[in-house]
């Protein structure tokens, strides 16, 4: 059913990665994502893709779970890869069938494409598999917090605190909209059959409590954060400190070795 | 044959993973029209799961649930039938009403029900009046209501389908005393009028003494007891092994037993004890002074 859906898809387990400073994360994701791009021959995307294997083995998240992301992009990584293929002009013929070439360089391209979806896809993936929303949201707060310099603090505070509160009620939410839906399938709601208008009609039973409750639920969390003399982000500490220790060190400094490596391999081979 | 009747059912929460649940174990039970029977358990006893398997909201994982003997599952297309049949009203109904009107909100369960206009609206007055919401309550937004109008008119919506067995998740659960004797007695109201089986789930012993006439106590999942008032009540110690209490009155009429007192067992409600109590009073009030 509904609650099927994952959302936050953080992945409880004791690793390495888990204990990771999720800003550190973050930007060692992003420095990934990068070379991932820059990597353009096969000597130094093969070595990001050992060293992503390495990272997905590192998070102690059991593999079908990486594969089940790969299985719901698998189309879109298809398309890419065939539109490489039919368009690039590179490179040694290999076969010409009416309209359609296909090329030595096409086929290469369309393999990196491929191969750089998916490791973009399995990269992010280890970031929300290992880290809470919350303290994702808390590290992007942080890091931008910079921005304070230029008038934006309170922008920032308040955008973080939206997406963690956002975050914090999408199973409530879901929750909610399964319980309207019963309840009004015990009227005689009939959700399932009928055309596309007949439908959408039916949907308004569920829409409309749905939108009062979280109405309620606004209004009644606003109250409860006020009474805690919630007042933006002004003067607010924090419970957990975020550190970067030994283990984000130690990532950094392998991370920096293999870009380095794949540049290496990107100029000399 | 019983109305309805439930055979061997069991209920695993998602199967085949490793957060499988059994919420329901081998379930066997049956009531028929006319009975109001009060459902009391923990939370997590498997109460809210068994209801929904009345009406097919769920289905079961294994197991039968008849209705007039025949299974509900026999043709699955046909599942809404069963649903006006055996209305179920969950807790805090009033979170479900949509609609512009609460005269509109009340239509909407016999107008699924494909009824024409006259009829729709004899069963909409009908069971607003039963429920204590007056015309002009009708016409107004539900929103606008109180809390116990909308609550009301959130039972009236399943009742105006005039299902033969009507279910009640904690109806009176966030509502005064005066709210939840006036939500009771308009349930017992829907019995008289329609002969209709109701089955209300509570946690409150007091109240199921008051209104009930059988008593079905689920405990971990399973049936731990389905009997009258009396057989249910009159082993304390059994409920109380399961962390259920029986009613406080109860309680001190055993106390007062224990204590050499010639007062009679089976007084389960204030009303009963007062009865009781006023002849014993006033014909030697200073025997144990």
């Amino acid at each position: 059913m509904l609650k099927d859906l994952t959302i936050g898809q953080f992945f409880p387990a004791k690793s390495p990665l888990h204990r990771m400073d999720p800003r550190a994360k973050l930007l060692l994701l992003i420095v990934y994502i990068v070379f991932i791009f820059i990597a353009g021959n096969p000597f130094s995307l093969g070595l990001m893709t050992l060293s992503v294997a390495a990272v997905l083995l590192l998070s102690r998240v059991p593999l079908k779970i990486y594969l089940k992301n790969i299985k719901s992009i698998w189309v879109i990584v298809l398309l890419t890869a065939l539109l490489n293929a039919l368009y690039v002009d590179e490179g040694a013929l290999l076969c010409k069938f009416w309209m359609i070439q296909i090329t030595a360089g096409g086929v290469q391209r369309a393999v990196f494409m491929a191969v750089r979806i998916v490791l973009l896809i399995l990269t992010s993936a280890v970031l929300t598999y290992t880290t809470t929303p919350t303290a994702l949201t808390d590290a992007i707060e942080r890091l931008l917090s910079p921005l304070r310099f230029v008038g934006l603090g309170t922008a920032v505070h308040t955008m973080a605190m939206m997406m963690t509160i956002a975050l914090r009620f999408i199973p409530t939410l879901i929750e909610e909209t399964e319980k309207i839906m019963n309840a009004q399938k015990a009227r005689g709601a009939d959700m399932e059959s009928g055309g596309l208008m007949k439908r959408v009609k039916a949907l308004l039973p569920v829409l409309i409590p749905l939108l009062v409750s979280s109405f309620r639920r606004a209004y009644d969390l606003a109250e409860a954060m006020e009474c805690r003399c919630y007042n933006g982000g002004k003067g607010r500490q924090r419970m957990t400190q975020l550190r970067f220790g030994r283990v984000d060190l130690v990532c950094a400094l392998l991370s920096i070795a293999v870009c380095t490596g794949a540049v290496v391999l990107n100029i000399f081979l | 044959m019983s109305l309805v009747t439930v055979k061997d059912l069991s209920y695993v929460y998602s199967p085949g993973t490793p957060y499988a649940k059994t919420a329901i174990h081998d379930v066997n039970l049956s009531f028929d029209k006319g009975e109001i029977i009060g459902v009391i358990g923990h939370t997590g006893s498997g109460k809210s799961t068994l209801i929904q398997h009345l009406n097919g909201l769920i289905r079961p994982t294994s197991g039968q649930v008849l209705l007039d003997g025949r299974d509900i599952w026999a043709e699955p297309k046909k599942i809404r039938q069963v649903r006006f049949r055996v209305g179920l009203v969950f807790q805090y109904p009033e979170y479900q009403l949509f609609a512009e009107t609460a005269y509109k909100d009340i239509a909407f369960g016999p107008v699924n029900m494909g009824l024409p206009e006259d009829e729709v609206d004899r069963r909409v007055r009908r069971t607003a009046q039963m429920v204590g919401v007056t015309d002009e309550m009708l016409e107004k937004s539900p929103f606008d209501l109180s809390g116990g109008e909308k609550r009301r008119v959130a039972i009236a919506g399943v009742m105006a389908m005039e299902p033969e067995a009507l279910i009640l998740d904690e109806p009176t659960a966030g509502l005064d005393p005066a709210g939840r004797d006036m939500i009771l007695s308009r349930v017992r109201e829907y019995r008289e009028q329609t002969g209709a089986a109701v089955l209300i789930v509570s946690h409150s012993m007091e109240d199921m003494a008051r209104i009930a006439e059988k008593i079905l106590v689920m405990n971990e999942g399973r049936v731990f007891r389905f009997g009258s008032v009396e057989e249910v009540y009159s082993q304390p110690e059994e409920l109380a092994a399961i962390g259920l209490n029986v009613p406080q009155v109860t309680r001190i009429f055993m106390g007062l037993r224990q204590n050499g007192l010639p007062v009679p067992g089976g007084v389960y409600t204030v009303e009963r004890a007062k009865e009781v109590l006023l002849p014993l009073l006033s014909k030697g009030g200073g025997a144990h002074a």
